[in-house]
């Protein structure tokens, strides 16, 4: 389990977080939410050591971050981590060389799926192939947590529908996953836990499989509610 | 170890085009400045010998024999080196603010490596002395191969041939080329300890921003301060405390300190304090 407990994070005079608590547990899929610039990416960078936090703590499976911590929990940003002069292959190579956690089969497996060349050089990549990429690096690793900053921002419908499949898969499977988004269409019925953010507070904290049989309300219904008060 | 190892040889991979292409052009611009040089010494021979008529001798008491410390003091021979210090002085700043700056943000790569975060400071750190070491050995070889060339331009009337130990002994090679293990030990220490220096100021800008640069500033002038503190108080009272070797021992024991210093401080600022 994941746990953020009560963390502040200012950058400068701005408070950016301001008292976020939630947990994520392993084999679900939490989802933050919340306009751009509401911390959402502060958070997963903090749960990373990232970023420094002025107040609060973060626990992953009960401990803190430490160097094994990056065999356990992988962050998936939105931006390329790779050199771009880096071939896929070389990429694929550099995780391979120093993760223990690295699963190779399972990479060439997502190579396949999503229906990239080895031999492209990172720096020719689309957009959506850039996010694929970034998935592939992330998921071939044997981690208990995926954190994802914003995989679907930016990129085509076909990118976006090959990247949503893969939450359904045995890709996922079993694995603590944490997502952030401000365009919740694509990946709603795949949410098991949101947390709704703004101006550096969490306004709820919900299961959306509950509030759905509960309620009879979507996600993006309880947004409203929520946002429009 | 084994992540630190492989972390070095990356390093290492990422400025290997850069510095081959330092290697060649010293390579290149050696070689042809010797020639030069030598060709430039035997005209003026020519000239003086047979068009002002001049005697050998009298020549040779006017404007000297040709040594290879004449080539050294030149710029054919000095400039290359003076390029390769500078562009390792550069990628000293280059070897971290690259991974920070452009599309691809490697920093976050390296920051989440399942190792201890200071290894990422020693792989870079020993990459820029692995290069610094390539350098030098490259001037090792070249100079004996110049040395050769010299003998084969200049006839031995007018010149005088060193030994490639008497050529070390020249001025800057004597720092370059250090004399003895002690010597090398000091020298390269030294350098590794301004390394350190350097990448704990760019960690205080990288974690602190604007205020960083202050602190960055700050640290490397009390680092200097700390390390020169036996020859400044000398200085200020006008008097020599310590013997050579007591001033040796002091110096070197501020140097371990100033090293240590950096390397905790920049492992506390990869860990607690550096943004991405």
């Amino acid at each position: 389990m994941i746990e953020v407990k009560d963390i502040k994070k200012k950058f400068g005079r701005k408070k950016v977080l301001d008292g976020v608590s939630f947990t994520a547990n392993k084999g679900e899929i939490t989802c933050l939410i919340g306009i751009n610039g509401v911390g959402k990416t502060t958070i997963l960078n903090a749960i990373m050591a990232l970023t420094p936090l002025n107040k609060g703590e973060i626990l992953i499976n009960g401990e803190k971050l430490n160097k094994h911590s990056f065999e356990k929990v992988t962050f998936i940003p939105d931006a390329i981590t790779m050199l771009p002069q880096m071939t896929i292959a070389d990429a694929m190579q550099f995780m391979q060389d120093f993760y223990k956690t690295w699963n190779q089969e399972r990479a060439t497996e997502l190579l396949g799926f999503f229906r990239l060349e080895e031999t492209e050089k990172i720096a020719s990549l689309s957009k959506g192939n850039t996010a694929k990429i970034n998935l592939l690096l992330g998921l071939a690793l044997d981690v208990d947590f995926l954190l994802m900053d914003e995989p679907f921002s930016g990129i085509d419908i076909f990118s976006r529908e090959q990247i949503a499949e893969v939450f359904t898969s045995h890709l996922v499977e079993g694995r603590g996953v944490i997502i952030t988004t401000h365009e919740v269409h694509d990946i709603e019925h795949l949410i098991d836990k949101v947390v709704l953010l703004d101006n550096g507070v969490v306004l709820k904290e919900f299961n959306s499989e509950e509030v759905r049989e509960n309620e009879g309300k979507s996600v993006v219904d309880v947004m409203r509610e929520v946002y429009h008060k | 170890m084994n992540r630190y190892l492989k972390l070095v040889n990356f390093e290492l991979g990422r400025f290997i085009k850069v510095y081959l292409v330092l290697i060649v052009i010293t390579i290149i611009v050696q070689v042809t400045g010797i020639i030069v040089k030598a060709n430039e010494y035997l005209a003026q021979a020519d000239k003086a010998i047979y068009e002002d008529l001049m005697p050998q001798s009298q020549f040779i008491e006017q404007y000297g024999q040709m040594s290879f410390l004449n080539f050294a003091r030149s710029l054919w021979f000095m400039g290359p080196i003076a390029l390769c210090a500078a562009a390792l002085a550069f990628y000293i700043f280059l070897i971290w603010y690259r991974d920070w700056f452009g599309k691809n943000t490697f920093i976050y790569r390296l920051l989440m490596l399942p190792t201890a975060r200071i290894n990422v400071f020693f792989a870079k750190a020993t990459s820029i002395f692995l290069m610094v070491l390539g350098l030098v050995s490259v001037q090792l070889i070249l100079l004996p191969l110049e040395s050769t060339i010299l003998k084969w331009v200049v006839p031995t009337d007018f010149r005088v041939d060193l030994a490639l130990s008497e050529i070390i002994k020249f001025d800057y090679l004597a720092i370059l080329v250090p004399q003895s293990f002690i010597e090398f030990i000091l020298y390269y220490g030294a350098g590794f300890m301004v390394v350190s220096v350097l990448f704990t100021a760019i960690l205080f800008e990288r974690s602190y921003k604007w205020k960083g640069i202050l602190m960055g500033i700050g640290y490397t002038l009390l680092s200097i301060v700390i390390f020169a503190m036996p020859v400044l108080l000398m200085i200020v009272f006008n008097q020599d405390y310590l013997y050579p070797l007591e001033m040796l021992a002091v110096e070197t024991f501020l140097g371990i300190v100033v090293l240590a210093a950096s390397i905790w401080m920049s492992d506390f600022l990869l860990k607690k304090k550096v943004t991405v």
